[in-house]
């Protein structure tokens, strides 16, 4: 028979390889036909600190972090323990320690559960080999644990080497061997944690961070200009050879104020544009921002949320630039704000989000968070997509005037190059013809103008997703929805059913398709992850939910868990 | 690093006389300029510089940033964009990057380039693209009415600074060498002549070509125009040779004109990566049966 799903921990610290742990089991059991999920956890410090790689491997989607983990394998015990409460676990939880590790801290074994102890590594090692090698404690662990949840043992030694990658023939002799050890030592155990027989299916594995690279690469983008910033950078470094192998360019600015400038330079030579950054960036793009509003310049931003304010916490996830994404700036600046409601959705929504840019000449900001970002996933392939949108650049055929007030508040915007076809980008309030004014007709002919653009956008069946009709609603948006909706699953074979609408469009709100979504329910709630109940304030601000619709908002970096919403429901009556 | 550079070809030989006057560059549209201000020289000299150059309008791009000097993008009839305060290179970097088949010209004040835009100035001097950098310097903030800027005196009275900022204003040209800027050069909005003739070698420049215009306002620095008085020529072009550069132009008085400093050394551009398909990108993330 088997279990249905497995969530695994491992822990430990620098060296000790716990990520590679990771990522080679969530190989191994996708390749075997598993969906799965890992998320990473990282101490303090730069490089080599402690972490831990949070596994669920089950023969369904997942989309959130599991209540409680059945097993926890730690590497060693060295500062692991202040991941505590990230890792919750219960007195089913298997805890696999090395008893040369030391006793399991306060911190851990206060959850009751199981201690099991396992020699890790390879008794047969001489001290020389050792020293020479490594432990290969990790992929000992990952070896063990492979046998212990019943992982094709041949697709543990594939995945081991696509993780080595191009490492010399010893080391990949001697890991191997590490491998073959740890599954041999656990075979010994009977902990009852095999998984049932998998259903394999063509899969992706990927991050969101990739997700929405890739979907903007398919969307057309050729120009991405940005600086560094946790938890965004390893988009932009997955995305960099990709996008120069496309004939791209990717540009390392010197600022967040020149890489959004720098995106808008590159966008109004025609050619599609993007930044990606985290909540600091987003602030100092801020200005800009409102000057793509002005002058009408298409640009994608990608904004991977972190904990803030200020410089907060960098590695972890939250969703408190709800309002800073949609009302950041000065002046009337409105713009398209998305956010995908899945790692799997990143792809469609990061491709959307350059067509509505392109097509509507405005700055489109995705908000995605680093819980969706950096989570590995197992993914069914994505082969939907939105429908191409372009740019309008065709000259009229009458006197070409850039800020025309008179017709398809979408005006053309030949590129440079085109002969009879200059015109100047303005961000000063300006006539028809880009020439700076400053009447009040004219302000306010271009600020309708720009406002009847987003007035226009229909964003049809994609506004957001919608999954059941129970008369309870959860209204929520990026990785909130994945919890949303396991916690629904579960309420509904226990007799409560449960709806679950995730925006993908939470700018301008689209309020009749929701107000559809929502019709019917008795209760709504609003889930976000951010004190302030940014989101709630916003759909209470346009009439789009009932002041009676309650609010569900908590600070990060924590995640939803699906218990934390069952809880939460059960208690507001 | 040395065995990493190669010489530029020489571009500053003359383009065949072209069929374009300065007029094609005009855009008719009345600047908001006070009369007598530094910047008509300047827009008078592009114009005629562009025409010199000889490609279309419809192949130029202008880029600014905020304040008086910032508008004259809007003056010309090429493709322009009046950006915000202080990021006209990076803006123009952009354009560049995405659109090397362009003519790319930022231009703009002390203020906006030294200021709030010195971060820019910096790399862009460091980046090193074929683009020309054209600061409007009157030693003041014009657009705000009469602030001092980066380049201003130390003793200079204003409302905002009585009896002087009494900071040591710096040398742009200074700056620039010292981020890496390949070719430097000074101009006076005055002698429009020469200017454009700076010009037109700065934009067949092939890499970032700054030029620091002397251009007086007239509302707030009428002794500016005594700027007749101290110019001067520069005494040579230096070539190559990046100390002495520096120590010219830390021996001028500030007021030399010309083309101060050519660097012909340029970097090995990075290998040209092989090219994929979308769908080899895509098939990375493949696995399983
Ligand atoms: C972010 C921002 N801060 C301040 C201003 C106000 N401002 C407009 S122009 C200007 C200074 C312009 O000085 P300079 O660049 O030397 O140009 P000039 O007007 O002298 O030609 C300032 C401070 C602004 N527009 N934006
Ligand atoms: S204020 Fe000075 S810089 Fe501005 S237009 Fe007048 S003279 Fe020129």
């Amino acid at each position: 028979m088997g279990r249905s799903s497995l969530a695994i921990v491992f822990a430990g610290s620098g060296g000790a390889g716990a990520m590679t742990a990771g990522e080679l089991f969530l190989r191994a059991a996708a390749t075997a036909g598993y969906y799965g999920s890992m998320n990473r956890l990282f101490g303090p410090q730069v490089r080599g600190g402690e972490s831990a790689a949070l596994l669920q491997i089950s023969n369904l989607p997942i989309t959130c972090q599991p209540d409680n983990f059945d097993l926890f394998v730690a590497l060693d015990w060295h500062k692991v323990d202040q991941f505590a409460a990230e890792i919750p676990l219960t007195e089913n939880s298997i805890i696999l320690a090395d008893p040369q590790s030391g006793p399991v801290p306060q911190n851990v074994a206060r959850s009751k559960a199981r201690i099991v102890s396992f020699k890790m590594g390879d008794p047969e090692a001489t001290p020389l080999e050792r020293a020479l090698h490594g432990k290969h404690t990790n992929v000992f662990a990952a070896g063990a644990v492979g046998c212990l949840a019943g992982i094709d043992p041949a697709k543990m030694r594939a995945a081991l080497s696509t993780v080595l990658g191009s490492k010399a023939a010893d080391v990949q002799r001697l890991n191997a061997a590490s491998l073959e050890k740890g599954a041999a030592a656990a075979a010994t155990l009977a902990l009852d944690l095999d998984l049932a027989p998998p259903k394999p299916a063509p899969r992706w594995l990927l991050t969101g961070n990739q997700a929405i690279a890739m979907g903007s690469l398919r969307g057309g983008v050729r120009f991405v200009s940005c600086y560094p910033i946790t938890p965004a950078t390893d988009l932009v470094e997955w995305l960099a050879p990709r996008l120069q192998q496309l004939g791209g360019k990717l540009v390392l600015a010197e600022d967040e104020l020149a890489a959004i400038n720098m995106v808008l330079g590159a966008s109004f030579g025609g050619v599609p544009a993007m930044t990606v950054t985290s909540g600091p960036g987003l602030s100092l793009m801020v200005e800009a921002i409102g000057l793509a509003v002005a002058a009408e310049v298409p640009a994608v931003i990608i904004d991977v949320m972190r904990s803030g304010p200020s410089t907060g916490i960098p590695s972890k996830t939250e969703q408190s630039d709800v309002n800073l994404a949609i009302y950041g700036g000065h002046g009337d600046a409105p713009r398209i704000v998305l956010a995908p409601t899945s790692v799997r959705d990143c792809l469609f929504t990061g491709e959307w989000a350059v067509y509505l840019a392109e097509s509507l000449q405005t700055p489109v900001i995705v908000l995605s968070d680093q819980a969706l970002g950096q989570a590995h996933q197992v993914i069914d392939p994505k082969p939907d997509r939105p429908p191409p949108l372009a740019r309008r650049i065709e000259l009229p055929a009458s006197k070409f005037k850039r800020y025309a007030t008179d017709s398809d508040p979408v005006t053309a915007m030949p590129p440079p190059g085109t002969p009879h076809g200059q015109w100047v980008g303005e961000g000063l309030t300006h006539n028809e013809f880009g020439i700076p004014v400053s009447g009040a007709a004219a302000h306010a002919a271009q600020l309708n103008k720009r406002a009847r653009k987003l007035a226009q956008f229909d964003p049809g069946a994609w506004w957001g997703d919608v999954w059941g009709d129970g008369d309870t609603a959860i209204l929520t948006f990026g990785s909130g929805a994945g919890a949303a909706l396991e916690a629904a699953v579960a309420l509904g074979a226990a007799g409560s059913p449960t709806r679950v609408v995730a925006l993908r469009v939470l700018s301008p709100l689209p309020l009749a398709a929701l107000a559809t979504s929502l019709k019917g329910a008795r209760r709504i709630i609003v889930m976000e992850q951010n004190q302030g109940a940014q989101l709630y304030h916003h759909l209470l601000a346009h009439n789009a939910i009932p002041p009676t619709a309650d609010s569900m908002a908590r600070p990060g970096p924590l995640p939803f868990r699906r218990a934390e919403i069952i809880a939460r429901l059960a208690a507001q009556v | 690093m040395t065995e990493n550079i190669v010489t530029a070809p020489n571009m500053l030989a003359d383009a065949p006389p072209g069929t374009l006057s300065a007029r094609d560059f005009h855009s008719g549209a009345t600047p908001i300029w006070c009369p007598g201000c530094g910047d008509y020289g300047v827009l008078s000299a592009l114009e005629d510089a562009l025409a010199t150059y000889g490609r279309p309008p419809h192949e130029v791009v202008l880029v600014s940033g905020i304040g008086c000097s910032s508008r004259l993008p809007a003056y010309t009839s090429c493709y322009g964009f009046h950006g915000v305060h202080g990021r006209a290179l990076p803006f123009a970097a952009g354009v560049k990057l995405a659109r090397p088949d362009l003519e790319v010209i930022a231009v703009g004040g002390d203020g906006d380039g030294y200021s709030i835009g010195g971060n820019h100035f910096i790399h862009a001097c460091r980046r090193d693209l074929d683009m020309v950098y054209l600061v409007m310097d009157n030693r003041v903030y014009g657009m705000t009415k009469g602030q001092p800027s980066p380049t201003t005196e130390p003793d200079w009275d204003s409302d905002i600074a009585p009896g002087g900022i009494g900071l040591r204003p710096f040398d742009p040209l200074a700056l620039a060498l010292a981020a890496g800027a390949t070719f430097v050069a000074r101009g006076f909005s005055a002698q429009p002549h020469d200017l454009a003739t700076v010009i037109v070698e700065a934009i067949r420049w092939p890499g970032f070509a700054f030029i620091e215009v002397l251009s007086p306002c007239v509302a707030f620095r009428r002794e500016e125009f005594d700027w007749k008085a101290s110019v001067h020529p520069v005494k040579q072009t230096i070539e190559n040779d990046r100390a002495a550069a520096h120590a010219a132009i830390l021996a001028d008085d500030g007021f030399g004109l010309g083309v101060v400093f050519r660097d012909y050394r340029r970097l090995k551009p990075a290998p040209e990566p092989q090219r994929v398909t979308l769908a080899e990108i895509e098939s990375e993330f493949r696995i399983g049966a």
